[in-house]
């Protein structure tokens, strides 16, 4: 009799956790229309054998493109980018990244070092959607712990803190009210959005004026910002990889020169190559007219396709990243990343 | 049996709990900020040619006024659906938001000597003229003097000793 009763209740348990699961997985957002949420669980899929990768905020997963480098100079590289990535998350991102693979080269893109603590972004409300954005497709690991540790803002700490990390359910539960098809569709698997890493856009929107934005009362970059920083450099020196630091060649929000300067010195001070892109614009060939698809914020297929290009040379030349196409394993599962590619553009720019 | 429902109540008072406690932000896209009233008359503000543009300001309005900016540029609003847009004029630059169909002044600034603010402060003045204008309380101790009212600011950054911008913005909730 005891006996069966033990067994009803474990049977029982087991039930109740497999419902709340299903309950989570059917809640939680999954990012397959409003995309930049689903890119960085995308990454465990291809990780290992990459000899790039890219760490960063929008100014990577949008204006690089890891099929064209392998295309015209047999690069494997990979993007690791969310929106609005900060430097804390990119840093436990390149931290979890060795745990899969140890790449020759790592390209920061600094544009996040302006903001020094989760409460120095602009809108406050649109903070913990964007820690979301990237936090939640992580695989658990002390790297994703020490993530949310660094990026939770005040009121999610007052909230639900790391329970709502742990349980998604907790954060998420109120979203059936708004459940949509895509919540049904891709409750189990979900598609592929990006070409590793590399979220296309096909549209045109040419730049309609000059940027411009109001003086700041100090341009240092803050100490926190540089604390993470250092942290790369320290990392990928215990690995052996290179780090390098690249300003991605998008218009706005403005790169003041003062960054610049800082950026410079700093690159100096470590010995690491840094690279504003954003004073290449003539010699990568971006026309702001044809090559952006938000009118200068970041770049569409053609203007990435043209960085790209350009910036594999460098990879090539500069930091002796080799051409991979001579390998036979690698060159059949890369031909297959170059047919999606290819076929994701063809049926974009068709419904373009 | 009797086990299983009170597990069953657990877990229910778990959830119940939890939504209790969850933040407001039910999808994936976040609250809209809170950016007070548009049409605020205790925004801060400053004329032009006649024209009052003030934080909160209906840039309808605006645009029927001064006509078309010398430059003018557009950003998907990070914070809302729509566009953030930039228009600049000769001697300032103004930054809107969207709300309902419609575009609110978020953000203005001088570029010039042109332009002043309500109590006579410009671009090029002393620390001297922004003290007697301000007061001393609102130095930040290096260089910049920021004023707060509501949920709105308004900061005049020195260069050298001398005022080298001043900028109006609300300050989002």
């Amino acid at each position: 009799m005891k006996k069966k009763s033990i067994l009803i209740l474990c049977v029982s348990l087991a039930v109740c956790l497999a419902l709340l699961w299903l309950l989570q997985a059917l809640l939680m957002p999954k990012y397959m229309a409003n995309r930049e949420g689903a890119l960085i669980a995308e990454y465990y899929g291809n990780a290992g054998n990459n000899d790039v990768v890219f760490i960063g905020d929008c100014e990577v997963y949008e204006n690089f493109s890891p099929i064209t480098m392998w295309e015209e100079y047999g690069i494997t590289s990979i993007i690791r980018g969310s929106p609005q990535q900060l430097i804390w998350q990119s840093y436990y991102l390149m931290e979890e990244t060795f745990k899969y693979e140890t790449p020759k080269v790592m390209v920061f893109n600094v544009l996040s070092m302006k903001y020094d603590t989760p409460e120095s972004t602009k809108e406050q409300d649109q903070r913990e959607p964007y820690n979301r954005m990237t936090l939640d497709g992580m695989r658990w690991s002390v790297s994703k712990w020490n993530a949310i540790e660094a990026s939770m803002t005040q009121e999610e700490r007052e909230g639900l803190g790391m329970w709502g990390y742990i349980f998604p359910l907790l954060r998420y539960h109120d979203r059936w009210s708004q459940l949509e098809a895509e919540d049904f569709q891709y409750l189990f698997r979900k598609e592929q959005i990006s070409d590793n890493g590399y979220l296309m856009q096909t549209g045109v929107k040419p730049v309609m004026g000059e940027f411009t934005e109001a003086p700041l009362v100090d341009y240092t970059f803050g100490e926190n910002s540089y604390y993470y920083l250092d942290k790369m450099v320290e990392l990928c020196k215990s690995h052996g990889t290179q780090l390098v630091l690249i300003k991605a060649p998008s218009l706005s929000p403005i790169w003041w020169d003062e960054w610049d300067e800082q950026m410079e010195n700093y690159a100096q001070e470590h010995d690491l190559v840094y690279i504003n892109l954003l004073d290449s614009q003539e010699q990568i060939g971006i026309d702001w007219t044809t090559d952006t698809y938000d009118a200068g914020l970041h770049l569409n297929v053609y203007g990435a396709e043209k960085l790209s290009s350009y910036f594999g040379k460098i990879l090539t030349e500069k930091c002796g990243v080799a051409d991979r196409r001579g390998d036979p394993q690698l060159s059949a599962i890369w031909a297959e990343k170059v047919k999606i590619y290819h076929a994701r553009k063809e049926e974009m720019e068709a419904q373009s | 049996m009797k086990r299983l429902i009170a597990i069953v109540a657990l877990l229910c008072m778990v959830m119940s709990l939890a939504a209790c406690t969850a933040p407001q932000t039910s999808d994936n896209k976040g609250t809209t900020p809170n950016m007070g009233n548009p049409g605020d008359p205790n925004a801060y503000y400053f004329t032009y040619k006649g024209t009052e543009i003030r934080l909160n300001g209906d840039m309808e309005v605006i645009l029927n006024a001064l006509g078309e900016p010398k430059n003018y540029t557009e950003e998907t609003s990070c914070a809302f659906e729509g566009l953030d847009k930039t228009y600049t004029y000769g001697s300032f630059v103004i930054q809107t938001y969207p709300k309902a169909d419609k575009d609110y002044v978020y953000m203005f600034w001088f570029l010039d000597d042109l332009v002043q603010t309500p109590e006579g402060v410009k671009i090029g003045d002393t620390q001297a003229a922004v003290e007697a204008a301000y007061g001393a309380d609102s130095y930040n101790g290096r260089n910049a003097y920021i004023l707060k009212k509501d949920n709105y600011s308004m900061t005049v950054i020195l260069e050298d000793g001398v005022v080298s911008s001043i900028q109006y913005t609300i300050v989002i909730g």
